[in-house]
């Protein structure tokens, strides 16, 4: 027997979305109504089988509203296939998309650890910075290891700015013998080391 | 005083920016997004903005382009100060309504020669 796509017409109105299947809310993702796609990425919310269909409308979704219901989806996954169909927005010149990819990697810590050394390796500059960013408000045991990992031998000022910037907040007395090293690896530049010195004095060594 | 507000949403940025301008003289006021950018250019005259590009909420370029469409902040110039040091960066500072543009990390002489000229002057 042929199979018979859901025709976005023949489903539940938005408002609905508890009635959706998990089958007819994927079908109504690409329709052309923004409130049927809102109502299906609320539905979708948290179902880790969705997640390829989530991330490929929110590749191509241009309403915000309906952009930001499938980035509240797309946290609750807590899938990997998320993470790994998202990072390389990273790379992408929308600051607006990539921000909001960067809060939902933020959500999914599990799920981003096992990339994070190789993000924080990456040849663009630019990604590392932002995998930085990422460390910001990600619930994971290692993310200082990583930001000391960064000051102490990415080559970039700017990616090692932003993870001073993140030690001052979240680092321990773990982080002061990198930090320290800070003003003789970035001789001129005199924003890093004014920057480690801060990062010193928040975490409480003095400087 | 010369007023400059700071928007950036890296906190040893403005610390930085600030400390260094306000050895200068000026007054400075901090903001760590577009919004509160926007908010805060509303609520007083400033004599220049210094502006991050990367920002959550309302980046850099998005507040460059909503301070240019009000009329009573559109004349206020700004600087933008991004990590990014290609020309199409540049230009695209420009476009957004940027009339200076510097590249992170600033060095200290070159954020205070640009606020003195930006701002007509001294502090």
């Amino acid at each position: 027997m042929p199979l018979r796509k859901t025709r976005a017409e023949d489903l539940p109105q938005a408002g609905s979305q508890a009635a959706l299947s998990a089958d007819e809310a994927i079908a109504l993702l690409g329709g052309p109504d923004a409130a049927g796609r809102q109502a299906a990425a609320r539905r979708l919310a948290g179902n880790a089988a969705a997640a390829e269909a989530l991330c490929a409308r929110f590749a191509v979704e241009t309403d915000i509203p309906t952009r930001e219901a499938i980035a509240v989806a797309l946290m609750r996954t807590q899938s990997a296939v998320t993470v790994e169909r998202l990072l390389p927005f990273l790379s992408s010149e929308d600051a607006a998309l990539r921000n909001t990819v960067i809060e939902i990697l933020q959500a999914l810590p599990a799920e981003v650890a096992p990339h994070m050394e190789r993000l924080l390796d990456h040849p663009d500059s630019d990604v590392r910075i932002f995998a930085v960013n990422v460390l910001e408000a990600l619930r994971h045991p290692k993310v200082e290891e990583w930001l000391i990992a960064v000051v102490s031998a990415d080559r970039h000022p700017n990616v090692v700015a932003t993870a001073l910037d993140l030690l001052g907040e979240v680092g321990t007395e773990a982080a002061i013998p990198a930090l320290s090293r800070i003003a003789a690896r970035f001789a001129d530049e005199p924003f890093l080391k004014f920057a480690a010195g801060n990062a010193m004095k928040r975490i409480g060594a003095g400087s | 005083m010369k007023s400059i507000l700071i928007i950036d949403d890296a906190s040893t940025v403005r610390l930085y920016h600030r400390s260094l301008l306000e050895e200068a003289g000026f007054h400075v006021d901090e903001a760590v997004n577009g919004i509160e950018g926007v908010e805060k250019a509303l609520s007083r005259t400033y004599d220049l903005f210094v502006v991050d590009v990367n920002m959550p909420k309302m980046d850099g370029y998005a507040f460059l382009r909503e301070i240019r469409r009000r009329k009573e902040i559109h004349q206020s110039p700004a600087v933008m100060v991004s990590t990014e040091a290609e020309e199409k960066d540049r230009q695209r500072a420009f476009a957004a309504g940027a009339n200076f543009y510097l590249v992170k990390p600033t060095k200290p002489n070159e954020l205070l020669e640009v606020a003195a000229l930006m701002t007509g002057g001294r502090a």
